[in-house]
């Protein structure tokens, strides 16, 4: 059989649409049975030395950004967590067949994931934020504040138009009084949660509402240290602020490129 | 290795311990987050990347001064029952303006990714335009 070039070229292109996506890597060969990956995808572990990855196959021309997708992802990992230590990878990344698990993931770098992996045994991450009721804390910075009480009582029933200058030097000061009470308040929470911790990493934060939003890496039998101390701390200050924490879930925060753990 | 963890406290705590993760706190966990390396093809989320920075650079703009302004100015609502300021608390934690900013990421980050904060499982379902950010400079301060 003789194929035209522009053939030969579909059909060497044909077998490239089929890769591998990748969750994470792992030291013990999981139980994913149950696990369905990104596309409704079966979840395998493909082993390399004494490491294993953890794949499913992946439809190229479907790319895997739906919210189902996002879901799997995390779900997938959040699951290998709870079962033994793992190294999250970044979403999104696909491997061209399995022998680049082997070529490209995991040669070179064994010593990196092993000391990662024996880092992370028996700990676990999880999410917290803090955020203010901001009618409470507004009322309280216009309390506290006479320039922002006057500028307040001067703006709020002229039109929008009429009152612009004062509108943004009112917005200034309250912005700054929210951020000095915002420091302050995270510092305060932070003196109490951090020492139960194995290490942290802040994450971004915006908003009116925002007090502060952190990874924290968690000895698992300092677990219900930690709820005990936060449950303290909402009740404290639930007039004044939410205190929420997600997880357990993978360590998503702890194994950036190389660097290992803080502490 | 089991993580043995009260997912719900009975009795009322005050932490907030959600047992499933919606959509808005999947993207916000495992954005930009976990270890990167070589590969083949990544997929691309740019226009969540970028949206994430633009989050960022508005926290100090005018816009924002003017947003806290307009926040401070509704306060008034509770003043105006002869209400003494702290006695109306009970009222305000339904929380009348939750953090404009942060709705409008979710806004869009969920457009983005197709679907709402719900159960269903549709793909590239158009957003309805009623969690879209009210002040429409939301994104490009």
């Amino acid at each position: 059989m003789t194929l035209a070039l522009s053939e030969l070229d579909e059909v060497l292109e044909e077998p490239q649409r089929e890769a591998y996506y990748v969750y994470g890597v792992v030291a013990e060969i999981p139980d994913t049975s149950g696990l369905t990956g990104v596309q409704g995808a079966g979840v395998q572990a493909v082993r390399a030395g004494d490491l294993a990855a953890v794949v499913s196959v992946i439809d190229l021309d479907r790319p895997p950004t739906s919210r189902s997708d996002l879901l799997a992802h995390s779900a997938v990992l959040d699951s290998l967590a709870r079962s033994g230590p793992v190294i999250p990878v970044q979403f999104g990344s696909v491997l061209a067949d399995l022998e680049s698990v082997d070529n490209d993931l995991l040669q070179g770098r064994d010593e990196l994931f092993r000391s990662l992996l024996t880092e992370l045994e028996g700990r676990t991450q999880f999410v917290m934020r803090a955020s203010y009721r901001e009618d409470v804390v507004l009322r309280e910075v216009v309390a506290g504040d006479q320039r922002i009480a006057g500028l307040r009582e001067r703006t709020r029933d002229l039109p929008e138009a009429e009152s612009y200058a004062d509108r943004v030097r009112l917005g200034e000061l309250v912005s700054r009084a929210v951020e000095e009470k915002r420091a302050a308040d995270a510092d305060g929470l932070l003196a109490e949660v951090l020492p139960l911790t194995v290490a942290s990493a802040l994450r971004a934060g915006s908003g009116m509402d925002h007090v502060v939003h952190i990874a924290l890496l968690v000895d698992n039998d300092r677990l219900s240290a930690l709820e005990e101390t936060l449950e303290d701390l909402a009740a404290a200050a639930h007039e004044r602020m939410t205190i929420r924490l997600l997880g357990p879930m993978a360590p998503y925060d702890f194994v950036g490129d190389g660097d290992g753990l803080a502490g | 290795m089991t993580v043995q963890t009260s997912q719900r406290r009975s009795g009322g705590g005050y932490l907030d311990r959600p047992s499933s993760s919606g959509l808005a706190d999947v993207i916000d966990i495992i954005l930009d987050k976990g270890m990167v390396i070589d590969v083949y093809v990544r997929v691309s989320l740019v226009g969540i990347e970028i949206l994430t920075i633009d989050a960022r650079i508005v926290i100090a703009s005018v816009d924002t001064y003017l947003r806290f302004a307009e926040a401070t100015n509704r306060l008034d609502l509770y003043e105006r029952g002869g209400k003494d300021l702290f006695d109306a608390l009970g009222d305000s934690t339904e929380r009348v303006s939750s953090g404009k900013v942060s709705g409008a990421i979710k806004g869009v980050k969920e457009a983005i990714t197709g679907g709402g904060d719900d159960e269903e499982d549709e793909e590239e379902r158009p957003r309805p335009a009623k969690k879209a950010p009210s002040p429409q400079r939301a994104g490009n301060g």
